[in-house]
């Protein structure tokens, strides 16, 4: 089994997220970055279909310097292979451009199956996983939260999920790109010491070249959301709180 | 049909259309009327009979009928779709931004040269271009976009216009067809549907529910919270993130993916308020949050919000209550 799984960097929404003057893009020296949370749930189940068949996982990590400290952690988590991919800061959340920069050297790595996650949090379009199948004309589903190959590694069987807790059950040709909601497992923990340990020893191979041009999404302006209600905020310490929750619970005749 | 229409692709299940059919009925009702551009909804089923009477609020509904349309099938529905919104030709298709919608997206925008716009809470045309509203970056911004009024795909937000608007006192004009478009060998085969086991509790039916977001930080920390909810004689659920890490079972979960609740109380201790999660308990009589992050989206969907450290409320606020249950 050959995996690869696509890593994007993310901005971090537990920071504050603050809007450039141009007033439709993020202020790129306020934003930190994260591995987007599925993208990880899509490295643990690749790392997981490793254990289980003989194979390879190759991680690419898209974005600025931040995606190479994803790789290392990658890497530190057994993924065998890492693949740096820049991609400038105006490009970053744009499946579109993504999807076009990297179907060629997907097509050409000869995966039986790219994993990404479902979705990414700085994503206005149709996402990454349909758009990159579309252009390498495999097939594609999402929202999984189970992969299991055939031994003969020729197809899938996935569990794609549905509202209320329901399951479909899908089999899949292969190759296939699947875009993954949650890994069996969560994803694992590997403590510093080992991605220090992999960041010295590291080698990325690196996906060069200019960003293809490819119409995406126009962003006119970002905005804070300005809802018509906004909660009635309660005042004072933990006991003051406490004191007015449960004059609210007892009001409500819930007690 | 004329240029500039709008499409609704409608989501059904087993004869019933899904919730978000009419809301995105809703949006393309609105939006028909302010356009003066014909409304179609286009539903792709094994079963034509029990849809064909309903009083939706388009202006013609197009059922493609074939036994391969059953079960949801990623490949056969973007092929159909492909093929019927290539001769219909319309300004705007809308989309679920659902577990279906999301997987059609890609390859109809490629296979169709439209633009697909995602998360959009709100939609208008101005000129040749679809306006949209989205969410972004987990609630916490929105993006207003635009993309040519060509084919472009817009995914809805659950939730987004309201249902009813999604019908109207009389039925649209019904036209039958075959499922053309099939032709090819499939690469992918639906095998079944998996029910969700009937597990300890049933959220929808507990009146008081506490939810645990990542904030609660540690799977022992939900002992406390589950204090707290007998305390409250009410049941703790939760956010995917929590559920995903193994602490609680996939029968508590919320959201999207999960329940939809309408408790008479949702305590929600340490939830950012990301639209997955909202999407399944914004209907609940009474909502309390509490989150350290006084700009958690959260707080627009509650009633009542509070951010001290949810740790040092719990124990208090669980003593108070036993202590108001015992004054009694």
């Amino acid at each position: 089994m050959k995996a690869a799984v696509i890593l994007r960097q993310v901005p971090d929404v537990v920071e504050e997220l603050v809007i450039a003057e141009d007033g439709r893009s993020l202020s790129e020296d306020d934003v930190m970055y994260i591995t987007n949370e599925l993208d990880e749930h899509a490295l643990e189940q690749a790392l997981l279909l490793k254990a289980r068949h003989t194979g390879t996982v190759t991680a690419i990590g898209l974005g600025g310097d931040a995606a190479r400290d994803a790789l290392a952690t990658s890497v530190a988590k057994g993924a065998d292979e890492a693949v740096f991919v820049p991609i400038d800061f105006a490009a970053r959340g744009d499946n579109c451009v993504l999807s076009a920069h990297l179907a060629a050297a997907l097509k050409a790595g000869g995966y039986d199956v790219v994993l990404t996650g479902v979705y990414a949090t700085d994503q206005l379009d149709a996402g990454l996983g349909g758009l990159l199948a579309a252009r390498l004309g495999i097939p594609y589903v999402g929202g999984l939260s189970g992969v299991q190959l055939d031994a003969g590694g020729r197809k899938a069987v996935v569990h794609k999920e549905y509202p209320g807790g329901r399951l479909g059950v899908m089999e899949v040709d292969l190759p296939a790109v699947l875009g993954i909601q949650s890994a069996e497992q969560p994803p694992r923990y590997v403590p510093v010491s080992k991605v220090m340990q992999a960041r010295r020893t590291l080698r990325v191979k690196e996906l060069k070249g200019p960003l293809p041009q490819v119409a995406g999404v126009t962003v006119r302006k970002l905005l804070k959301p300005e809802s018509s209600a906004h909660a009635k905020m309660l005042e004072g310490d933990e006991d003051a709180v406490a004191g007015q929750i449960v004059n609210l619970v007892k009001e409500r005749g819930l007690l | 049909m004329s240029p500039g229409g709008i499409v609704v692709v409608a989501e059904q299940e087993k004869g019933e259309l899904a919730d978000i059919t009419l809301e995105m009925l809703a949006c393309g009702r609105e939006t028909a009327d302010r356009t003066g551009w014909p409304l179609t909804c286009l539903l792709l089923t094994d079963r034509a009979a029990p849809f064909k009477a309903l009083p939706l609020a388009a202006d013609r509904l197009v059922i493609v009928e074939d036994p391969s349309l059953g079960a949801f099938n990623p490949e056969v529905h973007a092929r159909v779709l492909a093929h019927h919104l290539k001769a219909m030709a319309p300004a705007l298709v809308l989309l679920g931004n659902t577990a279906t919608g999301m997987d059609l997206a890609g390859p109809l925008s490629l296979l169709l040269g439209g633009m697909a716009v995602s998360g959009c809470v709100r939609v208008a045309v101005e000129g040749d271009a679809v306006v949209a509203t989205s969410r972004l970056y987990g609630g916490k911004l929105l993006a207003q976009t635009s993309v040519p009024a060509a084919l472009a795909l817009v995914l809805l937000m659950p939730g987004s216009y309201p249902r009813q608007k999604g019908m109207r006192d009389r039925a649209p004009k019904v036209e039958v067809q075959g499922g053309a478009g099939l032709a090819g060998p499939l690469r992918v085969r639906p095998k079944g549907i998996i029910e969700p086991k009937a597990e300890d509790v049933d959220l929808r039916k507990v009146p008081v529910l506490v939810a645990a977001g990542r904030g609660v930080q540690t799977k022992d920390n939900l002992r406390m919270i589950e204090d707290l909810a007998r305390t409250l004689g009410g049941a703790v659920c939760a956010t995917r993130p929590v559920v995903d890490q193994g602490w609680l079972p996939r029968s508590r979960q919320v959201g999207r993916s999960g329940v939809t609740v309408k408790p008479r109380l949702y305590l929600a201790l340490g939830i950012s308020g990301a639209p997955e999660h909202v999407e399944g308990m914004k209907d609940s009589d009474l909502v309390v949050a509490v989150n350290t992050d006084a700009s958690a989206p959260i707080f627009d969907v509650a009633h009542y919000g509070a951010t001290v450290d949810l740790l040092d409320l719990i124990p208090v606020l669980t003593e108070k209550l036993k202590a108001a249950k015992g004054g009694k």
